[in-house]
């Protein structure tokens, strides 16, 4: 069931939050188990065999924890590491039969000429997220950062609706206490800032992001055939990627966060205006916030520690500092950025063009590090290259990303690299007759470089309006965060950056009738634009 | 070890990994604190303090430290 249906909009959720108040009211325990059978029959809408494959690996987890529990209390650690172990390969084999074995299996075909098949494997929707959440549970209870649950903690930590598809990807300690502390009953803030949150999100997703879609679409489609994707067309389809992913990412997650906080929890943020990014390490900062943390928590942590401490043990030296020699850099910054990058590209999707996805923001990170440890004394002992670089630096970062985005959008590498030359300028630089008209005496001059006059499609103009017209919000509006600042929308929202790196426009949030009607036009708007189906561009990872 | 011993291992040590000389870590200070203390040297005066102490620290220990404070206190229930 999608968050922008009108199932969803005028069944499932008004219908789930009045039982779980009314419930509340007289026991907590039971609006707690409406929550949970409410989570379960929006998982088994979209199939209901999803909820036969993931019940078990819900059961198999929680055993596996409980049993880590105990060896902890009898301070057996190694029969402990090896469940812990145990656990994560369980969830990584999960996820890895229904998420790659096709994958796999081809890609041994092209590789040695075989001709293995295998039957399509449907892939249980949210399986990454749940995997990545079940398996960060885990690592908690053997840190001992769990210390006590149940089964239905368990259950409502796992398939709690509003992130159970696409996140936010929330730790157990940061949710549960929530609900721990949370009366279950209707409260005016939560239920006034949660459906700000959710129809600003709404807004996002069906307005913006579904309305940029196919125009990018058509593009992409031209470029999938084998057409010659010309400079002008290859640049407004990367942006106009770039943008309606954005847009339906972040408004997925403000819809996400904006639910559950109107049964009282606050989820932690995803987004914080990524394209304004100073750097592309800051833009990771910013973009999908919670997966950032997880990879670089579980993943690009304990493998770059094993890295630092065999190269420790053996007299070398470390990173940082005057100590950053070229073999130190590769060893322990290079390798595991890349890794955990290119693994973040393969959980996105089972395609060589995710993995280049992440091989490619590896290299930006590496270079950007590398960046930093060279000229980090030169740029502050000389105020005017740091000037520059203030301007130079975001602009690099937004096209890189654009780029970037290039492989994360194409079905295949043909596709993505058609468009990526087109960018370069390899397919030629056209211009609409129009466009050349207007431009009078340079159109000479442009032409002269070999900017030609070409006829353009239906796309052209209203794509770049929509493309200016989402730069300019992306660029200088404040975020939903930010506008809600003072109500504590999202988890730790005060280490956001607040406004000071960014838009022009400052606009705050407060329980008045002013805001109360602009949140009702943004809500009938992102409501007359539900129709059809529009699945979240994250719903398929 | 008593914590006065902690935060001047740990001080020297996080100098020595940044080319500093004037750090003074207390029991306080978080990472955000110290300049170009990033991840990396972070990692880096992880393994550094383990090697010194003989220790090792859990994922779960080196991803929750929320300040030096909390280093020196798992350093010391693993020290015994």
């Amino acid at each position: 069931m999608l968050f922008n249906s009108y199932e969803f909009l005028f069944l499932f959720l008004p219908v789930t939050a009045g039982v779980f108040f009314i419930l509340g009211r007289s026991s907590k325990v039971l609006a707690i188990r409406w929550l949970i059978l409410a989570s379960l029959f929006f998982y088994a809408w979209w199939r209901p065999l999803n909820v036969a494959l993931i019940a078990p690996s819900i059961l198999i987890n929680f055993g596996l924890a409980r049993l880590l529990q105990r060896l902890l209390k009898q301070e057996k650690g190694s029969a402990a590491k090896a469940v812990l172990i145990l656990g994560i390969v369980f969830n990584i084999a999960f996820l890895g039969y229904f998420k790659y074995a096709n994958f796999f299996v081809h890609t041994a075909d092209d590789i040695f000429d075989t001709q293995f098949v295998l039957e399509k494997i449907v892939l249980p929707l949210g399986i990454s997220f749940i995997t990545f959440q079940k398996i960060a549970f885990l690592v908690d209870v053997a840190g001992k950062r769990v210390v006590s649950f149940t089964l239905q903690d368990y259950c409502l930590f796992v398939l709690f609706f509003p992130q159970l598809i696409a996140g936010p990807i929330v730790h157990y300690r940061e949710v549960m206490p929530q609900f721990e502390r949370a009366p279950c009953v209707y409260d005016r803030d939560n239920v006034a800032v949660g459906s700000t949150l959710f129809f600003a999100g709404l807004f996002k997703k069906a307005v913006l992001a579904d309305g940029i879609a196919p125009l990018v679409t058509a593009i992409y489609a031209q470029a999938i055939a084998g057409d010659s994707i010309s400079f002008v067309y290859a640049w407004l389809a990367a942006i106009g990627f770039t943008l309606q992913i954005y847009f339906d990412f972040s408004g997925y997650s403000d819809m996400a966060i904006g639910i559950a906080r109107l049964f009282g929890v606050r989820l932690p943020p995803n987004f914080n205006s990524p394209l304004r990014a100073r750097n592309i390490i800051d833009f990771w900062l910013r973009w999908h916030m919670t997966l950032t943390r997880f990879l670089t928590a579980y993943l690009y942590n304990p493998f770059s520690l094993w890295l630092t401490r065999r190269r420790l043990a053996k007299g070398l030296k470390g990173i940082g500092g005057k100590n950053t020699t070229v073999g130190s850099f590769t060893t322990l910054l290079m390798m595991p950025t890349l890794l955990t990058m290119c693994i973040s590209g393969l959980w996105h999707g089972a395609g060589y063009t995710f993995i280049f996805w992440g091989f490619l923001n590896g290299m930006y990170l590496s270079i950007n590090h590398l960046w930093m440890l060279l000229m980090r004394n030169r740029l502050t002992s000389r105020p005017t290259l740091r000037r520059v670089m203030g301007f130079v630096s975001p602009v690099l970062t937004f096209l890189c990303v654009v780029t970037g985005m290039v492989f994360f959008r194409s079905p295949t590498m043909a596709a993505a690299w058609n468009i990526v030359h087109g960018m370069a300028g390899w397919h030629g630089i056209a211009l609409p007759p129009v466009v050349l008209e207007r431009l009078g005496s340079l159109a000479g001059s442009l032409q002269q470089w070999g900017v030609a006059a070409a006829p353009v499609n239906s796309e052209f103009f209203p794509l770049l309006q929509w493309v200016a017209g989402l730069l300019v919000l992306a660029f200088f509006a404040p975020n939903t965060q930010q506008i809600l600042a003072r109500y504590e929308p999202a988890l730790g929202v005060e280490t956001v950056t607040p406004y000071k790196s960014g838009p022009r426009l400052h606009l705050s949030w407060n329980a008045s009738v002013a805001w109360a009607i602009a949140v009702a036009a943004i809500a009938a708007v992102g409501v007359a634009h539900v129709g059809g189906v529009s699945e979240f561009l994250y719903w398929q990872f | 070890m008593t914590d006065q011993q902690f935060l001047e291992l740990f001080s020297r040590t996080l100098n020595d990994l940044l080319g500093e000389e004037s750090i003074l870590l207390c029991m306080e200070t978080r990472r955000i604190d110290v300049p170009n203390w990033d991840s990396f040297s972070y990692i880096n005066f992880i393994a550094a303090i383990e090697m010194e102490l003989g220790i090792r620290f859990s994922v779960a220990d080196v991803e929750s430290f929320e300040n030096v404070g909390a280093i020196v206190r798992r350093a010391q229930s693993l020290k015994g």
